[in-house]
């Protein structure tokens, strides 16, 4: 576990019910890190830029991004974190979401997310890819936003 | 549309009885006039006939004075006592009889003449005999008086007859110039009602050819109208296609959404009940009075089953919602035509299920050499592999399976047909089981009666469609019926 500098976890995720099973699984997986919930991509987009404790002032983080949002495409919240001029380029995002058209996926691997997984209706695939997002973030070394 | 195409049907009926009338009147008019002519040159023959005829009687006539002359001149003779005197007479008065039974038979019909020959005869006779009579001196000048008589009376006679003759002609002459005369007026009339007829012909023909051209333009500018009309209809279906595949496409994923939660809080439940049954399980051990048998019940039998129902729902609807989603996927996938040979690619399908083909104890025949179209590889190998397995999932038990399949190749259409010898499908079910999620007859196999509206799917999205012929206990054949050539989507042509 990153325990130097804690990572925080972003949710982008419109559905209520979603959001805590999703982070009821992570903690299953064993993972404490801070998650923050957003069920729109406008207070989303302000918490990753503006806010004080948001990760562009404070600290690595890792977003969970839904695509179907209320006010916005998901999608153009990753473009816009993952454009050449963003602060947040460097930060994984992990797209979350029940959309598992082929083609949405690759435009969501070329605007540059680093992993995609789709919200199976089985609970129990479900609750396992979570568990596996839980190892990958137990493993991944997250990009330190002052070294930019 | 149809008040014209009735206009137009009366007109073609009233110009082609138009054109009929005048035709036969032209007809009649020359037969009318060929038969004038035969007419007149009948009576032109007749007549030179009956010109010759007086020519003939004239010439007899004549040669009756002839003779007469003859004979007289003989008498002479006689009287100057001229060797040959006796035998000239002899023959002029021979040559006189056969004259006048010439004129005779010539003059058959003619009563007057008839008399007139009589006449004659007897006027000869008796200048005969008064010539004869004239060897005596003794009688000389009596005699003499007599045949001069005679003699000026024949002269006569034979100018009468002549005459008559003439005047007959002049008669017949007179006839012949008037039927002539009515023949040139029946020529006239002929010639004016042909005339008459060929510019009525001309006017009706003139008339009904600017129809002919002005419907024909017409029928251009209809038809130049109807593909533009097909294209606007076209884009429009398309339109609304799209529409559809979009909705449900967003209907769908919506649905799942909720769907997610529903499976994930029932599966936190199950995950609940667990430490609850447990709980019930101690605090029976510990106090059987602690517990009572409903929330034994509850919790050990209840609970599940209702966990259960909730889950094999939602996962039904899940199937369900995933079918749509594929189909609208489906109906928006763009279309890649290329040549694709279509025995091979049956072949390769039935080289993919063999293992289920022979586990069946079925038989696939694939017609060798059907021709290729030029269509997407992906959606007919999709197509023809889901028929091919219907096929071979619904054969009818305890009748060993036989599927055919075939292709023909006609009028820029490709017919696949996919024909097998299994249980058939119930008439009555024929539309019905290319609609989602509907099935036909025994539910014995496994399936949500998707595979055939996805089929369908994909065949509209070829530009073609699918027809079932089939009767219960009968088998069934599949035509898939696609453009020999993929014509494009209206979307990549604008």
């Amino acid at each position: 576990m990153n325990t130097q500098r804690a990572v925080n976890i972003v949710m982008i995720e419109d559905d209520e019910g979603h959001a805590r099973l999703i982070e009821k699984n992570i903690r299953r997986a064993g993972i404490s890190n801070p998650v923050h919930h957003f069920l729109d991509g406008t207070s989303a987009l302000q918490f990753l830029y503006e806010d004080v404790n948001g990760p562009v002032r404070n600290g690595p983080s890792l977003i969970l991004l839904d695509l179907n949002l209320p006010d916005m495409s998901g999608t153009d919240i990753l473009a816009r974190i993952k454009a050449e001029d963003s602060p947040l380029k460097r930060a994984p995002v992990v797209v979350l979401t029940t959309t598992d058209d082929k083609v949405e996926i690759q435009r969501c691997y070329d605007l540059g997310c680093n992993v995609y997984i789709t919200k199976p209706v089985n609970y129990e695939s479900f609750a396992d890819a979570i568990k596996q997002l839980g190892l990958f973030l137990s493993v991944i070394q997250l990009p330190d936003p002052d070294a930019v | 549309m149809s008040l014209a195409d009735n206009a137009a049907a009366l007109m073609e009926r009233r110009f082609s009885r138009v054109v009929v009338a005048l035709v036969g009147l032209g007809f009649l008019a020359v037969l009318a006039a060929g038969f004038g002519a035969v007419l007149v040159m009948q009576r032109g023959q007749e007549h030179t006939r009956w010109v010759n005829h007086t020519y003939l009687v004239e010439r007899h006539v004549n040669g009756i004075r002839l003779a007469l002359e003859e004979m007289r001149s003989g008498r002479r003779g006689v009287l100057l006592g001229l060797a040959d005197g006796r035998d000239t007479y002899r023959r002029a008065r021979q040559q006189v009889d056969t004259e006048i039974a010439a004129v005779e038979e010539l003059t058959g019909d003619n009563e007057l003449q008839q008399a007139n020959v009589r006449e004659l005869r007897g006027e000869v006779h008796v200048l005969d005999s008064a010539m004869r009579g004239a060897d005596g001196d003794a009688r000389f000048s009596l005699e003499e008086q007599v045949r001069r008589n005679a003699s000026g009376r024949l002269v006569a006679l034979a100018q009468r007859m002549l005459d008559t003759e003439r005047g007959l002609l002049v008669e017949r002459e007179a006839a012949q110039g008037a039927s002539l005369k009515t023949f040139y007026v029946v020529l006239g009339l002929a010639a004016v009602l042909l005339l008459f007829v060929g510019v009525m012909s001309i006017l009706v023909i003139l008339r009904y050819t600017t129809d002919l051209s002005r419907t024909r333009d017409e029928l251009r500018g209809l038809n130049a109208n109807l593909e533009g009309a097909v294209k606007v209809r076209t884009q429009d279906l398309q339109r609304a296609n799209e529409e559809i595949q979009r909705f449900a496409y967003i209907v769908s994923h919506d649905l799942r959404s909720p769907l997610v939660n529903v499976m994930g809080f029932t599966a936190e439940l199950e995950a609940s009940v667990k430490p609850l049954a447990q709980l019930i399980e101690d605090a029976g051990q510990r106090d059987a009075t602690l517990v009572s048998s409903e929330a034994r019940l509850a919790v050990e039998e209840d609970l599940p089953e209702a966990l259960g129902f909730i889950r094999a729902s939602t996962q039904k609807m899940d199937r369900l919602i995933n079918a749509i989603l594929r189909l609208s996927r489906e109906g928006r996938r763009s279309i890649a035509p290329v040549p694709v040979a279509i025995t091979p690619l049956a072949n390769a399908i039935v080289d993919g299920i063999r293992h289920l083909v022979d586990d069946r104890g079925a038989r696939i025949a694939v017609q060798p050499g059907m021709p290729t179209v030029t269509t997407d590889r992906l959606a007919l190998e999709q197509i023809m592999s889901n028929l091919i397995e219907n096929a071979l999932k619904y054969l009818k038990p305890g009748r060993p399976g036989e599927i055919d399949v075939t292709a023909t190749a006609d009028h820029g259409r490709m017919l696949i047909r996919i024909t097998d010898n299994g249980r058939g499908i119930d008439p009555r079910d024929h539309e019905r089981i290319f609609d989602l999620f509907r099935r036909s007859g025994q539910q014995d196999q496994p399936g949500e009666g998707i595979g055939l509206a996805h089929v369908r799917t994909l065949a509209y999205r070829l530009g073609g469609t699918i027809g079932v012929a089939s009767r219960l206990d009968e088998g069934a054949t599949f035509t898939i019926d696609l453009p020999l050539i993929y014509a494009g989507d209206e979307k990549e042509a604008a």
